[in-house]
């Protein structure tokens, strides 16, 4: 019996996307491992209600996500984001002309990405990280574009606030 | 305030937060997941078409192949969640060696007691590293039943975290990547020379790592 090897084909190249996905939501790389693994079964289960090829990633994601909620405290997903406190800002004047002070404003940009809740993690990796379209996000995080654009926008006054300096927004304006 | 970079909270982002890589061993098992799967599909087309040419010959192929790829996928899967299976009782036996104060049948740090101590005990010569060094003091070691095994359990502390090691013979194949952690017990497992070894601890995963290659360093 000839195997078609469509999922392989289709699925599997996001499989990088979707581990790394993983790893910005569970901030952990063995659950990270684990809820891929699921994620992957789920999906081999699932393939059949894909039903156009390019939307596999955002499908895949979509379900990667599902997995890492389901993983969580159920008290982390209802943490509002005005709980979260503020970062301490490691050296607010750090130059990036120099290798330490780019290393010290990756360390910080991360830092800042941890620190967002998780409604806004999420969405701000999906975006800028995955390089979504906000389509994509609003159906692989359950909501309106709306909600979509306002959370965006909220990830990067916060991020921005954090970081000071770096402009909060690129391109886009948002109501 | 002195310059600051001129790009934005999106090219920050991508600058700094890394896009990983999924393990390779994570990647190895989702292509077989991939391979099981299309068989099974590839099954069930063959039986439609198969149908519309001829009914009663193509339902008999359908039903084999369908049952066949049903089957594979079913073993796959169901290796997947027979590791789960097998963590939840080693991570329940962890748990219950603290609890109960049975931590070790041989308390001993002296290699040369513990290791004679296991013969006739359990059916094989399991190998009793002394990790002083490498910072795993032992403890003892006790025999323990788990999902049907009849296995030696070693005891390590690494300051404050007590480290089973579970061992049995196996061969077996695994499914996919080992799982490392559940419950917030991390966990390593590794096979060598037919024997199965699985560690629980409640120290990090990169500690029990530190652990699996001391021993298995010390063991050749």
């Amino acid at each position: 019996m000839s195997a078609d090897t469509r999922f392989e084909r289709v699925v599997l190249p996001h499989l990088n996307a979707a581990y790394t996905l993983a790893r910005y939501l569970t901030r952990d790389a063995s659950e990270a491992e684990d809820a891929t693994q699921e994620a992957i079964l789920r999906a081999v289960r699932y393939f059949g209600t894909l039903r156009s090829e390019a939307d596999a990633r955002a499908w895949l994601l979509a379900i990667v996500r599902r997995e890492c909620h389901g993983r969580r405290q159920p008290q982390v997903a209802t943490v509002s984001y005005d709980e979260v406190p503020e970062l301490q800002l490691v050296d607010p004047n750090a130059h990036t002309d120099t290798e330490a002070g780019r290393a010290i404003l990756q360390h910080r940009v991360r830092e800042a990405v941890a620190a967002l809740p998780d409604v806004l993690r999420e969405t701000v990796i999906l975006r800028e990280l995955q390089q979504c379209t906000y389509e994509e996000i609003a159906t692989i995080t359950e909501v309106p574009l709306g909600t979509v654009m306002s959370r965006l926008s909220r990830a990067r006054t916060r991020l921005a606030g954090m970081l000071g300096g770096l402009a909060p927004s690129g391109e886009e304006e948002y109501g | 305030m002195s310059a600051q970079p001129p790009h934005s909270i999106g090219d920050a982002i991508r600058e700094s937060l890394p896009a990983y890589e999924a393990p390779a061993a994570l990647r190895e098992w989702a292509r077989a997941q991939a391979e099981g799967a299309s068989r099974e599909r590839a099954g069930a087309w063959h039986g439609r078409a198969m149908r519309r040419l001829a009914y009663a010959a193509g339902l008999v192929l359908a039903v084999t192949a369908g049952w066949v790829g049903q089957r594979e996928y079913a073993a796959s899967a169901g290796r997947a969640s027979a590791q789960r299976m097998l963590v939840a009782a080693l991570v329940d036996t962890h748990v219950r060696s603290l609890m109960v104060d049975h931590l070790v049948d041989v308390p001993s740090s002296d290699h040369h007691t513990v290791k004679p101590w296991f013969a006739g005990k359990v059916p094989f010569s399991p190998h009793v590293p002394e990790l002083q060094d490498q910072g795993f003091t032992l403890v003892g070691g006790r025999v323990e039943f788990i999902a049907g095994h009849t296995a030696a359990a070693l005891v390590y502390k690494r300051g404050l975290h007590t480290i089973n090691l579970f061992i049995w013979p196996s061969s077996e194949q695994s499914a996919g990547p080992p799982i490392t952690s559940y419950q917030a017990y991390s966990l390593a497992h590794w096979t060598d020379r037919d024997l199965s070894y699985w560690a629980v601890s409640d120290a990090a995963a990169p500690e029990l790592e530190t652990f699996e290659r001391a021993y298995a360093a010390a063991s050749r």
